[in-house]
């Protein structure tokens, strides 16, 4: 029943009333001291070289699209898990070759090397091994 | 009388949560400031106040009286929104966590983990949306860290979801908690609960994943510009989080307001629940004390290539186990 | 309200008459005799050798600048020689000294070591060009640790270096008109660009709001691309240790390059140093590097007592030892605590931990001489006063104490996953690059060159005290952290040697030129109080000439190089700080680090921006 929800309507609207108010209240109450340097972007006490609107790396993005991939699918289990004991193994089995298909895309995802953020390259890392095994078939 | 069940009721119900959630928030500050101190081989503090019960309400008057400073290159209206946006939802999401018996802390709407997951998606706007108004490198960094972490440990925290709603069987928190379980349910959560609360860490910036406000790289973070008010918004925001985040736990892993007699006598619910939420925060601060805090690669990876596949195993084998025993 | 002309006006001074009076100025003697060293540098360069020998018991060779670079290049890759770093690059300005006819005014003075060798050579160099506008060739072909010492001779001294890659100001602003540390440059003479009359508008305003002044927008490093992110981090900033600005260009979390904008804190030590008589100069070391005041102490205090000759008892020697040991446990402690809260933020709890053990230390030092921080006991012949009764317990209650805590913060750190996942492979120096751009200290040794100053060219009596110098071949952070505690528990043992040890004697020498008399003397003696009018009035005569002398501090080798002209103040002084010459790694080990590393590897090569900008 709709009118169900109407508690949480009233919830929404007073947590907004009193973000409100709350961030109203300095306006009133607090000193006024206006001042150039106080309205500065602050880096560290150095006025920075530019401006912080810029493009920045993909893979901030990357990140952003794998999880919608995957959280949509996740998504579809959430009804799946309320019924999954009145439908018992039909169900099972359905949502095993589903979340299959998502595990292939997981671990391609892996492999393409999606899922690493990249730190800085150290000894035992992935590269630096696989340079070594290179050098070693050339031997051979 | 209609009007009065529709309005008058949920009005004074939303009056008192917000009560209950402001003050715990204000002594959930002191709380941690004294444990942490303890941790330290310190005192913490202790001026105001015996014991220094009354820190934080100086703490909020000085917030109060703080001058109200925008920043000249932020975008306005985006900039102001963001800490309401960061708070409101930590306010609200406490509506379907059940208190005492049958009693919901607003509304029995029968979608509580939706709603649970709902709100806790609209946390990271406020986040990402103060850091982009910023205009700031630093806020811009904590911003991107925030975002891509928040939505990365949503994912192992879905799966959880999941495999715990494959044994209740229902979407309602109230029915999750007066359901009786057997045994092995019992044994079976609490093996998530590790997991489970790693990637509560993670979404509610705890430390050691407090890295989108990391001081000892991005200076505040998201937060660098905003001071006075604003910045206390973000804090209340992230302390009612604990403190939700607590409940919501107690909720699922440890049965909720339930204990011996808490059917019978309605007021002990609500006591045992803060008895469970306290201890769970101590949890929290405990980790804030002595856990390092990783690299932001590496939390990103034990996020994707740990935490998500033991979701993952976790939910199948709660699939199968249910199918089989139920 | 205006602007504050931040930039002060170019003025010409007129040339002053030496302060050091009285005494006539002298120029340094050149060296005699001759080494093994000197004879093969001699037998090939002939004629472009001006002078070669001892000098103070240093192998000094006076070289043409034509031949400086070829010289370096040699003594590096002859097996024989094996000089394999640059230690130091100061200079002198020899307006004041009668100099030869002919002769140009400035000398550019150069410090190497051989560690396999465990040999110092002194390089001094004429410089080419007018006394105007002096022009030397720059080493950092041939040692990259001659950068930031070179640029640092450029800016203070006005020297140019030929052939240097970077040369810009480092330590005073980049639009400042002088070059301080040459003579005709008085002490204080500038104008104060922040100095306030009753006069000015901004006095009403003082105290109610920061000065009016424009702020300065900063000038891009050279080789730095706009469109990458770039950010300020620092002065002002949670961890960069004190107000060390480092400007980092980012390509999303992945650091390009690192640039450090230093000489916020510059306080012109060098300059005061020569307006100083010498035994007041001690209480100038204790600024320098603030964490470790009795160190500086100690390295001020043999330069001058190596140049005088003087005999230091036995006593004094093992108190020395044992404020020194002290002092590196103090100081590696708060680099301990510091370090853990930069890498992890709850390192707050050792953070905590660390700091009440450094309390104790702290507590001894108030013991012997009443200051805990600028401690100024280590003094020209000997030490301030005696240690009192109580002291020696009290250090052995520490020793008793402290390893167990020790042990308990390694149980903290050294295995946790966490820690070790930030540390391993961040920030890693190769041998070749540590010896190559000067690095000492335990960043010398977290690379794996085994040296200790202490151990390989002892002083101080540290040849009678039995310890290890710990050595990593790790070359990363984690390699140097390893380093750092066990050198705090090294710094244990030679404490309980010396406490043990402990002779007794009188804490300072008797040589009445050097030390005051002691105070009941002066009512019995007319020759004490002579003695006692003339220490206090004039101060120690050094005779002409000049010494390097470098001690392990905590941080790493801290050399001081004084050029003396026979008067009670010394002509020249400079200050080799371990932490300028160390922090000019960072943009190494930053090469392709995440911003986090950045924060880590500043903590790893452990600075103390009072030595830095000196």
């Amino acid at each position: 029943m709709a009118i169900d929800y109407l508690p949480l309507l009233i919830l929404i609207i007073l947590a907004m009333g009193f973000a409100a108010i709350a961030m109203g209240l300095p306006a009133v109450l607090g000193p006024k001291l206006p001042n150039k340097q106080k309205y500065e972007p602050y880096e560290s006490g150095i006025i920075p070289f530019a401006d912080a609107r810029r493009r920045f790396p993909v893979q901030y993005y990357l990140v952003a699209m794998l999880f919608v991939v995957f959280d949509i699918e996740v998504i579809f289990l959430y009804p799946w898990a309320v019924i999954l004991n009145r439908l018992g193994l039909f169900a099972l089995v359905e949502m095993a070759i589903f979340l299959l298909i998502l595990l292939v895309g997981y671990v391609y995802c892996w492999k393409r090397g999606a899922l690493d953020w990249g730190g800085q390259v150290r000894p035992g890392d992935d590269v630096v091994e696989s340079q070594v095994v290179e050098s070693q078939v050339e031997e051979e | 009388m209609d009007w009065l069940n529709l309005i008058v009721f949920p009005i004074l119900r939303t009056v008192v949560l917000f009560l209950v959630l402001l003050t715990g928030f204000a002594y959930l500050t002191w709380f941690e400031r004294k444990l942490l101190a303890r941790f330290h081989v310190r005192y913490g503090p202790n001026r105001a106040g015996k014991f220094g019960l009354l820190q934080p309400v100086a703490d909020a008057v000085k917030a109060m009286f703080k001058e109200e400073i925008v920043p000249s290159h932020v975008d306005k209206p985006i900039y102001l929104v963001a800490p309401a946006l960061a708070l409101i939802p930590a306010l609200i999401i406490w509506a379907v966590i059940p208190v005492a018996k049958d009693t919901p802390a607003i509304a029995d709407v029968g979608i509580g983990f939706l709603w649970i997951l709902a709100v806790a998606g609209l946390e990271s706007y406020g986040l990402i949306l103060a850091g982009w108004s910023s205009n700031n490198n630093y806020s811009l960094l904590g911003a991107l860290r925030s975002s891509a972490q928040m939505i990365s440990y949503e994912l192992p925290l879905g799966l959880f979801l999941v495999s715990i709603l494959i044994l209740a069987g229902s979407f309602s928190l109230v029915e999750l908690v007066d359901n009786p379980r057997a045994w092995w349910e019992w044994l079976w959560l609490w093996v998530a609960f590790p997991f489970f609360f790693i990637c509560i860490l993670a979404e509610t910036n705890r430390s050691p994943f407090d890295l989108p406000e990391t001081e000892n790289e991005l200076v505040a973070g998201y937060q660098t510009e905003y001071g006075g008010i604003k910045f206390s918004l973000f804090y209340m925001a992230e302390y009612i989080n604990m403190i939700t985040t607590s409940a919501i736990m107690a909720t699922l892993f440890f049965g909720g307001w339930r204990g011996p007699f808490a059917e019978e006598i309605v007021w002990l619910g609500p006591v045992y629940l803060f008895i469970k939420v306290v201890v769970l925060l101590f949890l929290f601060v405990w980790v804030r004390a002595s856990i390092s805090r990783p690299r932001y690669d590496q939390l990103m990876r034990f996020g994707w290539k740990f935490l998500l596949p033991v979701g993952i195993v976790y939910m199948a084998i709660t699939a199968v186990l249910a199918v089989l025993l139920k | 309200m205006s602007p504050l002309n931040v930039s002060p006006k170019r003025r010409e001074y007129e040339v002053l008459p030496s302060l050091n009076v009285p005494g006539i100025p002298a120029v340094a003697p050149l060296p005699t005799g001759e080494t093994e060293d000197t004879r093969r540098i001699v037998e090939r360069f002939g004629q472009d050798i001006l002078a070669a020998g001892l000098h103070n018991g240093l192998q000094t060779v006076i070289v043409k600048p034509e031949r400086l670079v070829e010289l370096a290049q040699f003594i590096k890759d002859e097996p024989k020689l094996a000089y394999e770093t640059i230690i130091d690059v100061s200079s002198v300005d020899r307006l004041e000294l009668p100099i030869p006819e002919g002769e140009p005014r400035f000398q550019t003075v150069y410090q190497f070591r051989s560690y396999r060798r465990k040999q110092h050579l002194m390089v001094i160099s004429p410089t080419q060009g007018d006394d105007e506008h002096p022009r030397a060739p720059s080493l950092t072909p041939v040692f990259r640790g001659a950068t930031w010492p070179e640029r640092e001779v450029y800016d203070l001294m006005g020297i140019t270096f030929d052939g240097h890659p970077d040369l810009r100001r480092i330590l005073m602003p980049a639009h400042w008109p002088y070059h301080p540390l040459q003579k005709q440059i008085p002490l204080g003479g500038e104008e104060v660009p922040f100095s306030l009359t009753w006069d000015d508008p901004e006095f009403e305003t003082l105290g109610t709001q920061i000065l009016p002044a424009e702020s300065v927008k900063p000038t891009l490093p050279p080789g730095m691309n706009r469109r990458h992110m770039i950010i300020n981090m620092g002065p002002h900033h949670p961890s960069t240790h004190g107000v060390l600005r480092l400007v980092v260009e980012l390509d999303g979390e992945r650091v390009i390059k690192v640039d450090p904008d230093l000489g916020y804190l510059h306080s012109g030590f060098e300059k005061t140093g020569e307006h100083k008589r010498y035994k007041d100069f001690v209480y100038y070391t204790d600024r320098m590097d603030y964490l470790s005041a009795m160190n500086n102490n100690l390295g001020y205090v043999l330069t001058v007592e190596a140049m005088l000759g003087v005999e230091i008892p036995e006593r004094a020697q093992v108190i020395r030892v044992i404020m020194g040991e002290l002092q590196r446990i103090a100081s590696h402690l708060l680099w301990l605590a510091t370090h853990a809260l930069d890498v992890s933020g709850t390192g707050m709890s050792l953070l905590m931990y660390a700091t009440r053990e450094r309390e104790l230390i702290l507590d001894l030092f108030e013991l012997v001489c009443g200051a805990r921080l600028t401690t100024s006991y280590i003094r020209i012949g000997g030490v301030w006063r005696d240690v009192p009764d109580i002291f020696l317990d009290r250090v052995r209650h520490f020793i008793q104490t402290f390893p167990g805590r020790l042990a308990e913060y390694e149980a903290m750190l050294t295995e946790s996953p966490v820690w070790r996942e930030r540390l391993e492979g961040i920030g890693v120096i190769s041998r070749e690059d540590a010896l190559n751009m000067g690095l000492t200290g335990p960043m010398l040794r977290g690379s794996g060159v085994d040296w200790d100053l202490r151990r390989d060219m002892p002083y101080s009596g540290y040849e009678n005290y039995d310890f290890v110098v710990p050595v990593s071949q790790r070359g990363d952070s984690y390699g140097r952290y390893l380093v750092r505690m066990e050198e705090m528990r090294q710094s244990v043992r030679i404490l309980e040697q010396a406490v043990a040890n402990l002779p007794d004697g009188p804490y300072k020498t008797n040589d009445r030129k050097v030390a005051l008399p002691p105070r009941p003397e002066l009512d019995l003696s007319m020759e004490a109080l002579i003695h006692h009018f003339k220490l206090v009035t004039e101060g120690i005569h050094v005779p002409p000439g000049m010494y390097y002398h470098g001690i392990e501090a905590s941080k790493g080798e801290l050399g001081f190089f004084i050029y003396s002209d026979g008067s009670g103040r010394p002509y020249r002084l400079h200050v080799r700080g371990p932490s300028f010459n160390n922090l000019y790694a960072l943009d190494h080990m930053c090469q392709g680090a995440m911003l986090s590393d950045v924060v880590t590897n500043i903590g790893s090569v452990d600075i103390v921006l009072g030595e830095v900008d000196r």
